[in-house]
Parts: C-alpha cells; sequence; structure tokens
C-alpha cells in the first residue's frame, strides 16, 4: 500500500512534465494537422541549452526557461517556414510526418556533434531533497517541475483563450478554411503555432534536464510516450494532453513500484489500446476532416 | 534456425577457401618480409579496435592503452631489441567488420601479434579468427560468459575474474564479518543486461546460501529512466544491504532516488558506475558517495605492478589527471606488460610461446596477479573498494587493501 501510495505521487508529479511536452505536440497538430516527430528531439534541445546555461554561466535550470524558450520559439518558427510551409495542403499530414522526422534526425545529429553522446544530467543543489509528508517523500525538484508545467499550462491557456492570436488559433484549429475567409493568416499562425510547439517544448526540457539523463538519443523514447499521451487524450486537445500525461505517467510509477519495471510501458499501452477501442478519437478528441 | 545454421556454415567455408587463396597468393612475398622482419625489424601488433560507433569511447580508451605501453616499452629500447608497433584499425563496433579486420591484420598486413577488442560482443568473433590462424589473443575487454564457452586456448582476458564474477568479492567480504555484524536481509536492484544483472545473482546465491534472506528483488528494463518506483520499494522493504546489479546512469538515479526517499541502508553494493572516481560524485554528489561500495581492478592509487608508472606516463601523454583515466585503458595497457614478463621469461617472443607460457603461473600487472584458466578465464578476484571522504579506495582483501572497510554506510551527505 505504502508503495502504491508513492508511485500514484511519483506519477502526478512526473505528469506535469510530460502533459508541457504534449501541450505543445498536440498544439501543433490541432492548428497544422501535422504529428510532429521532432518534438522529443526539441525537448532534448531544450534540455541540451538549460544544460549548458547551468554548465557554463551557472544559471538554474528554472531561470533558464525565457532564454530556451525564446532560442526554441525562434527555432520552431524556422523550421515550419523553411521545411512545413512549402508543403502543398493535400499531402501536407503524409509528407510532414517525413519531414519532421528528418528535423528530428538533424536535431540528434547536431546534438551528438555538439555534446557528444555521453549521457548528460543537470545536478543543481537542490537535486536530491525531499520533503517527508505522513511517512511518503516529495521530492522538490519534481515538485518545482510540476508547479512550472501548471504554470506553463496555465499561460498557455490564457493565450489561447484571451489574446487575439490564440482566437486566431482557436479558429483555425475548429476551421481553417473559415479562419482564411475571415482573414486570419494561416500562414503567420502555423508559424507561431509551431514556434509555441517548440517553445513548450524548451521549457519541458529544462525540467527533464532536471529529473532524467539524458543524450542525444533520447528523443526516441520521449516521442513514442509523447504520441501515445496525444492519442490518448484526443489529438488537438491541449485537456487530452494533460489528461493523457497524467494516466501515462500514474499508470506506469504504479505499476513499476508494485509489480516491475519491465511491465510498466506495457500496461499503459493496454490502456491506449482499451480507450481507442471505445473512443477511436481519444478521450477528448473530435473526429478531425482530413487528419492522418 | 536451420536457416541460420545453414548460413553460417557456408559462410565459414567461403571465409576459409578465401583464406587460403589470399595465403597461397601473399605467400611468395609476404613470407619473405616476414621472415626478415622477425628478427631485425619492428613487433608489428595488430588490433581492432571501435573508434566509431556504441562503443567509440569505450575503444579510443583501449587504443590509448596500447599506444602507451608501446611507447614506454620502445622508450627503454623495445622487445627484446625490437621496436613495437601497433596497426590499429577501427571495427565501428561491428561484429561482421572486426572479422574482415582481423583476417587482413592477420593475411595481408602480416603483423606478428594481435591484441583483443573492445566488448565480448566483438571478441567472440574476433577470437575465433585468430585461433584459427593459431595466434595467442591476449584482450582486455570481452569477459562474459559467451567467450569462455568457446574453450579457447589461445585466449586471455586480461582483468582479474569474469565480469560476472566481478562482485564475489563483496560476498567474500560480508560473509567474513562476524556473524552479528552481518546483514541480514538483502534488496536486490537488477539492471536487465548481461554485465550487471548476473553480478548481483552472483551475490544473491552466496547470501541466500549464507542465510541472508531475499526481502525484495527486482530487475528492470535498460529503457527505465525514472528508477523511482523500485527505490521506493525498496524503501518499504527496509534491507540491511542492497546490491545492485548496475551499469551507469541506472546506478546514479538509484543513489538519487534513495537519498530523496531518505532510505540510507546499512550496506551498498553497485556492480558499476559507483566505481568511476569522476562521474560518480559529480553525479549524485561526493557527500553523498560515503560508504558505497564497488569492485575494481584499478584504481589511481593502485600499488600493484607497474601501476604508478603507467598513471604518470598516461597524464603526461594525454592530460588530465590520474582519476580520470579510463579502466580499459589499463586494461589494454596490461596486455603488454604481459608480453613483455612473457618475452623476458621466455627470452623470446612468438604466439605459440605466449600461450605456453601465460597458460601456467602467476603474472603481475597493474591490475594485480593475473592467472587463467584452460578457456581463459581470469582465476583471481577484483578488489572491493569503498568511498571514504571523497576518495574511492580499496578496502579488500587484505593485501590489496589501503584503509579499512567503514560499515555500516554513513548517512547520506555524511
Amino acid at each position: 500500500m505504502h508503495a502504491l501510495i508513492q508511485g500514484v505521487i511519483l506519477g502526478v508529479l512526473t505528469a506535469g512534465v510530460f502533459a508541457l511536452m504534449a501541450s505543445g505536440q498536440t498544439l501543433i497538430f490541432g492548428i497544422m494537422k501535422v504529428v510532429n516527430l521532432a518534438q522529443g528531439a526539441m525537448v532534448i534541445l531544450g534540455a541540451y541549452l538549460s544544460y549548458q546555461l547551468f554548465t557554463s554561466f551557472g544559471l538554474d535550470p528554472f531561470l533558464a526557461i525565457p532564454v530556451t524558450t525564446v532560442i526554441m520559439f525562434a527555432l520552431g518558427v524556422a523550421v515550419q517556414w523553411l521545411f512545413l510551409r512549402p508543403l502543398k495542403k493535400d499531402d501536407r499530414s503524409e509528407l510532414s510526418l517525413l519531414i519532421t522526422f528528418a528535423v528530428a534526425l538533424l536535431i540528434e545529429g547536431v546534438m551528438s556533434i555538439t555534446w557528444h553522446t555521453t549521457y548528460r544530467s543537470i545536478n543543481t543543489g537542490y537535486a536530491n531533497s525531499s520533503w517527508s509528508l505522513f511517512g511518503y517523500q516529495i521530492t522538490l525538484v519534481r515538485l518545482w517541475a510540476f508547479l512550472l508545467s501548471l504554470a506553463a499550462l496555465g499561460l498557455l491557456y490564457l493565450l489561447l483563450n484571451h489574446t487575439r492570436f490564440g482566437r486566431a488559433v482557436r479558429a483555425t484549429v475548429q476551421n481553417p478554411e473559415s479562419a482564411k475567409l475571415l482573414g486570419i493568416e494561416a500562414d503567420r499562425v502555423s508559424a507561431l503555432g509551431f514556434g509555441l510547439g517548440a517553445a513548450t517544448a524548451a521549457a519541458a526540457g529544462s525540467v527533464y534536464g532536471l529529473l532524467y539523463p539524458f543524450n542525444s538519443g533520447s528523443h526516441y523514447d520521449l516521442i513514442s510516450k509523447l504520441l501515445s499521451i496525444v492519442i490518448l487524450g484526443g489529438l488537438g486537445s491541449v485537456g487530452g494532453a494533460v489528461l493523457g500525461a497524467v494516466i501515462v505517467s500514474t499508470s506506469s510509477a504504479v505499476v513499476a513500484a508494485t509489480i516491475s519495471p519491465a511491465w510498466s510501458e506495457m500496461t499503459f499501452f493496454v490502456i491506449l489500446i482499451a480507450i481507442l477501442l471505445v473512443r477511436p478519437q481519444g478521450i477528448f478528441g473530435t473526429t478531425v476532416r482530413g487528419a492522418l | 534456425m536451420k536457416w541460420n545454421k545453414y548460413s553460417k556454415t557456408t559462410w565459414q567455408a567461403a571465409v576459409a577457401a578465401c583464406a587460403l587463396a589470399l595465403t597461397a597468393s601473399g605467400c611468395a612475398s609476404g613470407s619473405d618480409t616476414a621472415a626478415t622482419g622477425q628478427r631485425n625489424g619492428p613487433l608489428v601488433i595488430g588490433a581492432s579496435v571501435s573508434l566509431t560507433g556504441d562503443f567509440a569511447d569505450s575503444g579510443k580508451a583501449v587504443q590509448r592503452g596500447y599506444q602507451l605501453w608501446a611507447d614506454s616499452v620502445n622508450a627503454k629500447g623495445g622487445l627484446l631489441g625490437r621496436k613495437v608497433e601497433f596497426k590499429i584499425v577501427d571495427d565501428l563496433s561491428s561484429p561482421t567488420q572486426v572479422i574482415t579486420n582481423y583476417q587482413n591484420l592477420i593475411n595481408q598486413d602480416h603483423v606478428d601479434l594481435v591484441f583483443g577488442p573492445f566488448s565480448s560482443l566483438l571478441t567472440v568473433p574476433a577470437s575465433q579468427v585468430a585461433k584459427r590462424y593459431g595466434y595467442a589473443f591476449l584482450e582486455p575487454a570481452g569477459g562474459g560468459p559467451q567467450v569462455f564457452a568457446q574453450h579457447l586456448n589461445n585466449l586471455f582476458f586480461v582483468q582479474p575474474a569474469p565480469s560476472v564474477r566481478a562482485g564475489d568479492v563483496f560476498a567474500k567480504w560480508v560473509l567474513s564479518l562476524p556473524a552479528d555484524k552481518r546483514p541480514r536481509t538483502a534488496a536486490y536492484a537488477e539492471l536487465d543486461d548481461p554485465f550487471a544483472g548476473p553480478i548481483a545473482e552472483s551475490i544473491r546465491t552466496a547470501f541466500e546460501a549464507a542465510g541472508i534472506k531475499t526481502v525484495y528483488k527486482q530487475v528492470y528494463p535498460a529503457e527505465t529512466a525514472d528508477l523511482s518506483p523500485v527505490m521506493s520499494g525498496i524503501a518499504a522493504a527496509h534491507p540491511d544491504v542492497l546490491v545492485s546489479g548496475t551499469q551507469n546512469n541506472d546506478a546514479y538515479a538509484q543513489v538519487k532516488s534513495l537519498v530523496q526517499l531518505k532510505f540510507s541502508p546499512k550496506f551498498v553494493f553497485m556492480s558499476n558506475g559507483a566505481n568511476s572516481p569522476l562521474e560518480f560524485p559529480d553525479k549524485v554528489g561526493a557527500a553523498n558517495t560515503s560508504g558505497i561500495m564497488s569492485s575494481g581492478d584499478w584504481y589511481p592509487s593502485s600499488t600493484a605492478a607497474g601501476s604508478a608508472e603507467f598513471a604518470a606516463a598516461y597524464v603526461k601523454k594525454y592530460g588530465g589527471t590520474a582519476q580520470q583515466i579510463d579502466n580499459s585503458s589499463a586494461e589494454a595497457y596490461a596486455c603488454g606488460q604481459l608480453l613483455a614478463d612473457v618475452a623476458k621469461k621466455a627470452g623470446k617472443i612468438d604466439n605459440a610461446t605466449i600461450i605456453k607460457s601465460l597458460h601456467s603461473g602467476s603474472w603481475p600487472t597493474l591490475l594485480g596477479d593475473l592467472g587463467w584458466n584452460a578457456d581463459g578465464a581470469p582465476t583471481s578476484s577484483f578488489s572491493l573498494v569503498q568511498w571514504q571522504g571523497g576518495k574511492l579506495l580499496p578496502v579488500y582483501p587484505a593485501a590489496a587493501a589501503q584503509s579499512a572497510p567503514v560499515y555500516p554506510k554513513p548517512n547520506w551527505g555524511g
């Protein structure tokens, strides 16, 4: 029982970080109907950037987030502008898979040349601190990471629901054609949306680097997890991404703690299949025309 | 399965045929130079190491060890008056490329001797090639069970013991303690990897036979990024001793989780990761290393034969500090030491002499005194090392110890 509750605590705290990564992923899909296979690589790049800022300048990873998000936002806009914009609308969904995968490989290559393939981790002074609460341990880093992710998701929510840009994004998500007719520049919204997705990857990356060791190849594990989360939650739904992340993290932490880590991933996929059998569009998903 | 077997034999036959053709055509010109080379020219040692691919970091460490030994022996006038030269080729960490490389080294380059590559994966096919041509095969980095299962008499694994027995020294030390000081309960956290899990399993067998109760055991796959769930299971089981079959990152993650969970067992042994002098304190925090045990064959403060000379020469040639030396470099260097000893004892150096000599007696190296059984498995044991005051020190067996073992382990941060 003790192990079970400790597992739930761990799972929920970890879920915040994955929710942040997945919200960017699902946003990009919502706006552009593009499954961004480079999201994992962007998270790891964000982790490396904040690792570099920490080791070179002693900048705390949490404080590094404003810097890394700006850099990654620019990178995201550039990727959209250079590689995705030229695609014709008809085959954008299919071709974008190849292109974003190529971008992931490109980022991976650059990272292994720059930082080599040794595993890195960001070790701050508070990396091992924890609070005891009724005999359960709450890791400080995970708690901060969780709170930060909540804050970032809150900002994202405000941005999408209370700004002109957010309205344009939501309009594009709901109906790109009508949005265009109303004078929304789809290209600009797409570029900014992709940038925003990359920026959430950067913020999540800083936190990821605090929690786990990573190297340039770590994005493969991440992307499979991220895709599962967004599909479970429903492609295009930020709320779904959050719920998906909670289900993924909690189920794997609980199974790892009570049964075996070897079964933890498996359990999650069983849940995923079960939910998709009942709701093929995911928990909060709507059936999207022209989607994959 | 059947297809596999069939294709393997055809393939072997093809390789043998090629080899025959090569030796037949290359003999006339090749044997001449080889014959004269034997007397006056340099002694050429061929080795395939992984300079690129998965094993590149370790492969390069092996290369540095080989080269360093050649430099040191040449500075003293060479081996029996002959200058030692290495011909090192890259195998891309590939088990097929390594075969081609040794075929070429032996048949085209006519090297006098060969040394081994990095990893058991590459050592198995490479040692087969060496065996076929009657070459002695000193190898610093292939210690998995499959290497010795080949029963090759030309192979010598240049480390104190086969890899899966690296932790036996911990079991031996624990069981040497008076009964009231020994742990009563044990937990095992094992990475599913042929060079991690089996080390802990070997300790578990010894512990269970001695009545130390297993209260928790978990095997986790390599992709487990988060070990907190496993460690919280261990904290709940509250064992006296934690035996971890680890590589690197999982060892760091285990310690970090235990610190966060505020659970400090009385004894902690980790097969790998905890024995890296720089990475470990860097990753888990120097204060948290105190009392953690691991095993090792070489450490910067070692007083074994030639160790100080090796460390000094290494730092001079490659820079850094002795703490930064990869053990693979020391193990590679030891291959050279053995060669020099054989030459000194036998007064000549050729493959048959090396094989015959090394199969008897014990040979001093910077890894301690080494000896081998008929399959090339080394018969000594690793040293038990412990973190004390921020330093990794040998604590057992007494002969190699530079400090007494500290137990119970101090609490985290102390």
